[in-house]
């Protein structure tokens, strides 16, 4: 497998600590022990710290709650996990019987992971479709192919991506979702701020994800703007501690927005403009 | 040996222990980053706690991580003195 899909594994090992919690654990994934083979767990001991475990269980509660909600208004029926990689919401989250779930991410990544589920006896609780596609690339017409409807409004979720991309990358990512969208489509996505980015004090975790080949390249440090200027009017935006972002749970004050030199993440819900 | 240290390095010295539950203490020399008593997301909590114990107004964009990294070098770099 490539270096990205080692982050699907280090991101699938931390959703399996969350679950393995005696009490208070803000997702179930029962999956994600498997998923995270072979490297997930050593690599989440390497890159760990720093507010990084319970930034992904608090990550991965936000998405569910916003896949939940947004497809509970009946309104939306249709999902794309951009990247999906080691996800198995489709497998562990109530849906509605008419909900279809594409899953795009890199054909040996799609692979490996079928075969995993198939020996778990995995079953979907939604329809699930494989699209094999190279996010560099001009991939909607896989996703097109593979079944999705134009016409019909998107919940497009973009779970641990943007911060892989180049600024202009992650731009060109959202304004291609937002083309690809009917109206009342929406978006789940989290990024980080500059800060971060640039912070001495994450040189090691940062230094550590480039060495491996996954360096964090974008952030922003205004998420409404950079959003807008992409096609989508954020209807949400919280920080890991905030109401609705995990409150109660993250180990850290949540700094106010005005203050500066503060690292932060931004959890977005989003709707096409 | 009897320390004379600055009452407000004391405070920054009394916030790392805060922050971490179950430390006892915390030496002049100990890495503070490599013993993630700070991290990433504290850091910015520890520069204010110097800020505010100080009086010096610290830039963001001009960090010397190096300046932080031990008690000691914090008390060096923004109270005036190291401890002998």
């Amino acid at each position: 497998m490539d270096a990205v899909s080692y982050t699907a594994q280090w991101t699938a090992a931390a959703r399996a600590v969350e679950t393995e919690r005696e009490d208070g654990w803000l997702i179930r994934d029962e999956l994600a022990r498997e998923l995270a083979a072979p490297r997930g767990f050593d690599l989440l001991d390497k890159y760990g710290g720093g507010g990084l475990l319970p930034y992904i269980a608090i990550r991965t509660r936000f998405f569910d709650d916003t896949v939940t909600d947004v497809l509970g208004t009946g309104e939306i029926s249709q999902v794309v996990l951009i990247a999906a990689g080691m996800d198995a919401r489709v497998f562990r989250l109530p849906w509605p019987d008419s909900a279809v779930v594409y899953e795009v991410d890199h054909g040996p990544l799609l692979a490996e992971k079928r075969a995993r589920l198939a020996r778990l006896g995995a079953a979907p609780k939604a329809k699930r479709v494989e699209v094999a596609a190279d996010l560099a690339g001009d991939w909607v017409p896989a996703l097109v192919d593979a079944g999705f409807d134009r016409d019909r409004p998107t919940l497009w979720v973009a779970e641990g991506l943007l911060f892989f991309l180049s600024e202009e990358q992650a731009t060109g990512l959202l304004r291609t979702l937002a083309a690809a969208s009917a109206r009342k489509s929406g978006l789940a996505v989290d990024m980080v701020n500059r800060t971060l980015l640039r912070s001495p004090i994450s040189r090691g975790f940062l230094d550590a994800l480039a060495e491996d080949g996954t360096p964090w390249l974008f952030g922003t440090d205004e998420p409404e703007a950079f959003l807008a200027g992409t096609g989508w009017q954020s209807t949400q935006v919280a920080e890991p501690g905030q109401q609705g972002a995990g409150e109660g749970r993250w180990p850290y004050p949540v700094q106010p927005r005005e203050r500066r030199g503060a690292s932060r993440s931004w959890l977005v819900r989003a709707e096409l403009r | 040996m009897t320390e004379t240290l600055p009452t407000g390095f004391l405070e920054v010295r009394a916030w790392v222990l805060s922050r971490n539950p179950g430390l006892d203490s915390v030496g002049q020399d100990e890495d503070l980053i490599a013993a993630r008593l700070v991290d990433s997301l504290t850091f910015v909590e520890l520069v204010y706690v110097i800020e505010g114990a100080s009086g010096v107004e610290i830039d963001f964009d001009t960090i010397d991580i190096e300046d932080f990294r031990t008690l000691g070098a914090i008390e060096k770099a923004f109270f005036g003195h190291a401890t002998p």
